[in-house]
C-alpha cells in the first residue's frame, strides 16, 4: 500500500493541480440514457488524480434526491425515458439538467427511430450541454464549473 | 481461413446442429434474419482457422439443450424477430420489455423469500441495467438479469447502409470495445468481400486491440478495487488508465481510439521516431504497471475479499459458453487471439491464471497475467514504422461474412450479409459481454447480496454492446 500511495503522491505532484480559488459546489447526479459507456468512462475519469473533479466541489452523489445537477448521457432510448423522467422528478429543485456527450445533444445520434425516446432537449429542459464523443474529462469539469459561477464555458 | 455455409431443412436444424456439435465445430453465435414470410435463423461456428454458417429459412426446433451458451440468442431471435423455437420452454422475455415480471423471472418460493430490485439507474456512474435477487436475508438464491434498457436497434438501423457507413453504428455499440467491434465488423466485411489482410494492415489493427485491452485491463483493476473500498488501488490504477489513454490519443487522435478502424484497410501511419517514442511511454507504463500489481498482490486484506467470491464452476463455464478472462479465469482455455489469421498474432497462448478456480481472485489474477502479454506484445509491433496498408484481394466473394474477435472482454462475433454493391443487409454483434452476461448471473447464487457489486466488477461486463 505504500508504494501505491507513493506512486499517487508523485502523480499529484507532476499533474499540478491548483487548489481552485473560488468556493461552491455541485452535487452531480449520472442517468444512462443509452449510452455506449465511453461517457460513462470520461465521467469515472473526472474522478481520477488526473483531475480531481472533487477539488472544485464537484461530487457525484448517489441519489437524485441529492443533485442539483442531472447529468444525462446518450440519445434517450424508449425504455430509458421512464427512468429518466422519473429521476428527474425526484430532484430538489432548483435543478439543472445536463447533456453530456454529443448524443444527449441530439447530435448525429446512431440507432433505429423505433427504439429511440424523442431528444433529451424536447424531454426536459437542458441548460448545460457538454459536447464531445466522449468530452474529455477536462471538459467535462470545465462546463460544470463554468456553470456553477456563472460564466460562459470556454470554447 | 475455410469458410463453409451448409444451407439446412428448418427441419434438419436440430440435427447439423447436433452433427456440428460432433465434429468438433464450437458454437459463436445465432441470430434471425428477416424473410420473405418467416425470420430465417444463422448459427455460426468456429473451428481453428475455420467458420462454419449454418443457414435455415426458418426456425423451428430448439438448440438449447444442445448448446446452452445459445439460450440469449434464441430469446433475442423470438423477441425481436419473431422466430419460435419449439422444445425452448419457458422460453422467457429477454429484449422484450412489455412482457409481464413473471415473463421474464424464474418463479422462486420459500420461506422468507423475497425479492429485491435494483436499477434500470444506479448509485454510481454505471451504465443502466436491471437485476431482481431473489434472496433470503442477505444470500441470494437465484438472480434474474433484465437488460436492453440501453437497446438503440443499431443493427436494424446500420441495415441497408453501405459497410464504410455502418461501421459507424457497430462501432458505437460500444465505447470501450469500439476497436474490437470495429475491427469484427471489417473482417466480416473483407470476408464476404474475398479481401485478405496485408502484414501492414493485420499489424496496425493488432496494435489497436491491444491498446484497448491495456486501458481496459488497467480500468477493471481499479474498478474491482473500488468494488472493495481500496482508494489507493482505484487511483492508482485509475491514474495508469488516464495514461494508457492519453498514448491513444497521441497516437491515433481518440482517447478510446474511435475511427482509428475502417474496412478496407487503415490509415494509421507512425514514424521510427514516433514509434519510439511510444515504446519508451509504454515501458514506463509497464514498471509502473507492474509496481501497483504487486502492491496489490500483498494488499492481503484486499486478496482476502477476492478469495471464494462469486466462483464460476469449469464446467458451467463450458455449459454457458463464457468467454475471454471470465472464461480463461475458470480453467477454459480459449482465446480467438489463438485463432486470428486476419491479425498478427504469432503465439499468444490463452493466459490461464495460477489457480483458475473461477472466483473474483482468479478473475483478478488473469488480467494480472495478460497485462505483461499485452506490453510484450505492444512493443513488438512497434517495432518498426508503421505505414497505412489496404487489404488484397485473397478469397472468393459472397454474400455472408462471419469474423471472430477477442476484444477486452472476450469473444466478440460480428456476422454480415452484404447485398448489392456491398451494401449492408444484415449484421449482426454478438460481443464478449452478451457471451458472458448469463454466466455472470450464475456465479452469484450462493454469494452475499453486498457481494454483487464486486463480482460484476470483476466480470466488468458492458450493457451497452449487450444491449445495441
Amino acid at each position: 500500500m505504500f508504494v501505491l500511495l507513493r506512486q499517487l503522491q508523485r502523480l499529484r505532484r507532476d499533474a499540478a493541480l491548483t487548489s481552485p480559488p473560488r468556493r461552491g459546489s455541485l452535487a452531480l447526479r449520472h442517468v444512462d440514457a443509452g449510452s455506449c459507456n465511453a461517457c460513462e468512462h470520461e465521467l469515472n475519469a473526472a474522478a481520477n488524480p488526473y483531475y480531481d473533479l472533487a477539488r472544485h466541489g464537484l461530487n457525484i452523489v448517489a441519489s437524485p434526491r441529492h443533485a442539483d445537477v442531472l447529468l444525462v448521457t446518450g440519445p434517450v432510448t424508449a425504455r430509458m425515458r421512464e427512468p429518466l423522467l422519473k429521476a428527474y422528478a425526484a430532484m430538489p429543485e432548483p435543478r439543472t439538467v445536463a447533456a453530456l456527450g454529443d448524443c444527449a445533444m441530439g447530435c448525429g445520434v446512431l440507432g433505429d427511430a423505433a427504439a429511440l425516446a424523442p431528444p433529451l432537449d424536447e424531454l426536459l429542459p437542458v441548460a448545460i450541454r457538454i459536447p464531445g464523443c466522449p468530452p474529455a474529462p477536462d471538459l467535462i469539469a470545465a462546463h460544470l464549473l463554468a456553470h456553477l459561477h456563472g460564466e460562459a464555458p470556454a470554447a | 481461413m475455410r469458410f463453409a455455409r451448409r444451407d439446412v431443412a428448418p427441419a434438419a436444424w436440430r440435427a447439423e446442429v447436433s452433427n456440428a456439435l460432433a465434429d468438433g465445430w464450437r458454437f459463436a453465435g445465432l441470430w434471425a434474419e428477416d424473410g420473405d414470410a418467416e425470420p430465417a435463423l444463422r448459427a455460426a461456428f468456429s473451428r481453428h482457422g475455420e467458420r462454419l454458417l449454418l443457414a435455415a429459412s426458418a426456425a423451428r426446433d430448439t438448440i438449447v439443450d444442445l448448446v446452452p451458451a445459445a439460450a440469449w440468442d434464441e430469446r433475442e431471435a423470438h423477441d425481436l424477430h419473431g422466430a419460435a423455437f419449439a422444445g425452448h420452454e419457458p422460453l422467457r422475455a429477454l429484449v422484450d420489455h412489455d412482457a409481464p415480471t413473471e415473463a421474464w423471472t424464474v418463479p422462486v418460493e420459500g420461506r422468507d423469500v423475497f425479492q429485491v430490485a435494483v436499477g434500470p439507474t444506479h448509485a454510481g456512474v454505471i451504465e443502466s441495467g436491471h437485476f431482481r435477487f431473489h434472496v433470503v436475508g442477505e444470500r441470494v438464491l437465484h438472480l434474474d438479469l433484465r437488460l436492453f434498457y440501453k437497446h438503440r436497434g443499431l443493427e436494424r438501423a446500420a441495415q441497408g447502409r453501405p459497410a464504410a457507413e455502418a461501421l459507424a453504428y457497430v462501432q458505437r455499440a460500444c465505447g470501450a470495445d469500439a476497436v474490437a467491434n470495429a475491427i469484427a465488423f471489417a473482417h466480416a466485411c473483407e470476408d464476404a468481400t474475398g479481401q485478405a489482410a496485408t502484414p501492414g494492415l493485420a499489424r496496425a489493427r493488432t496494435l489497436l486491440a491491444e491498446l484497448e485491452r491495456l486501458y481496459n485491463h488497467l480500468n477493471d483493476l481499479s474498478a474491482i478495487c473500488a468494488g472493495v473500498g481500496f482508494a489507493p488501488g482505484t487511483m492508482a490504477f485509475a491514474g495508469l488508465k488516464e495514461r494508457a489513454m492519453r498514448l491513444n490519443a497521441t497516437l491515433a487522435g481518440h482517447r478510446f481510439l474511435f475511427g482509428a478502424v475502417r474496412v478496407g484497410g487503415s490509415d494509421l501511419a507512425i514514424s521510427a521516431s514516433a514509434a519510439a517514442e511510444l515504446r519508451s511511454a509504454l515501458g514506463e507504463l509497464r514498471d509502473e504497471t507492474r509496481r501497483a500489481w504487486r502492491e496489490l498482490q500483498f494488499a492481503g486484506s484486499v486478496q482476502e475479499r477476492f478469495d471464494g467470491v462469486g466462483v464460476l464452476e469449469l464446467e458451467d463455464a463450458r455449459r454457458l459458453g463464457a468467454v475471454g478472462p471470465a472464461a480463461r479465469a475458470a480453467g477454459v482455455a480459449i482465446d480467438a487471439r489463438t485463432d486470428a489469421p486476419r491479425l498478427a498474432y504469432r503465439d499468444v497462448l490463452p493466459a490461464l491464471p495460477p489457480r483458475a478456480d473461477g472466483d473474483v481472485a482468479a478473475r483478478v489474477e488473469v488480467r494480472g497475467a495478460e497485462l505483461p502479454v499485452v506490453f510484450d506484445l505492444l512493443d513488438e509491433l512497434l517495432a518498426e514504422p508503421l505505414e497505412p496498408a489496404a487489404t488484397e484481394p485473397g478469397g472468393e466473394v459472397r454474400r455472408d461474412g462471419v469474423a471472430l474477435v477477442e476484444s477486452p472482454r472476450g469473444q466478440t462475433l460480428c456476422a454480415v450479409a452484404l447485398g448489392e454493391q456491398g451494401v449492408v443487409e444484415r449484421v449482426h454483434l454478438r460481443t464478449g459481454s452478451y457471451a458472458n452476461w448469463p454466466a455472470l448471473a450464475h456465479a452469484v447464487p450462493g454469494n452475499l447480496l453486498p457481494d454483487f457489486p464486486l463480482i460484476n466488477k470483476s466480470f466488468e461486463l458492458c450493457y451497452a454492446c449487450a444491449d445495441r
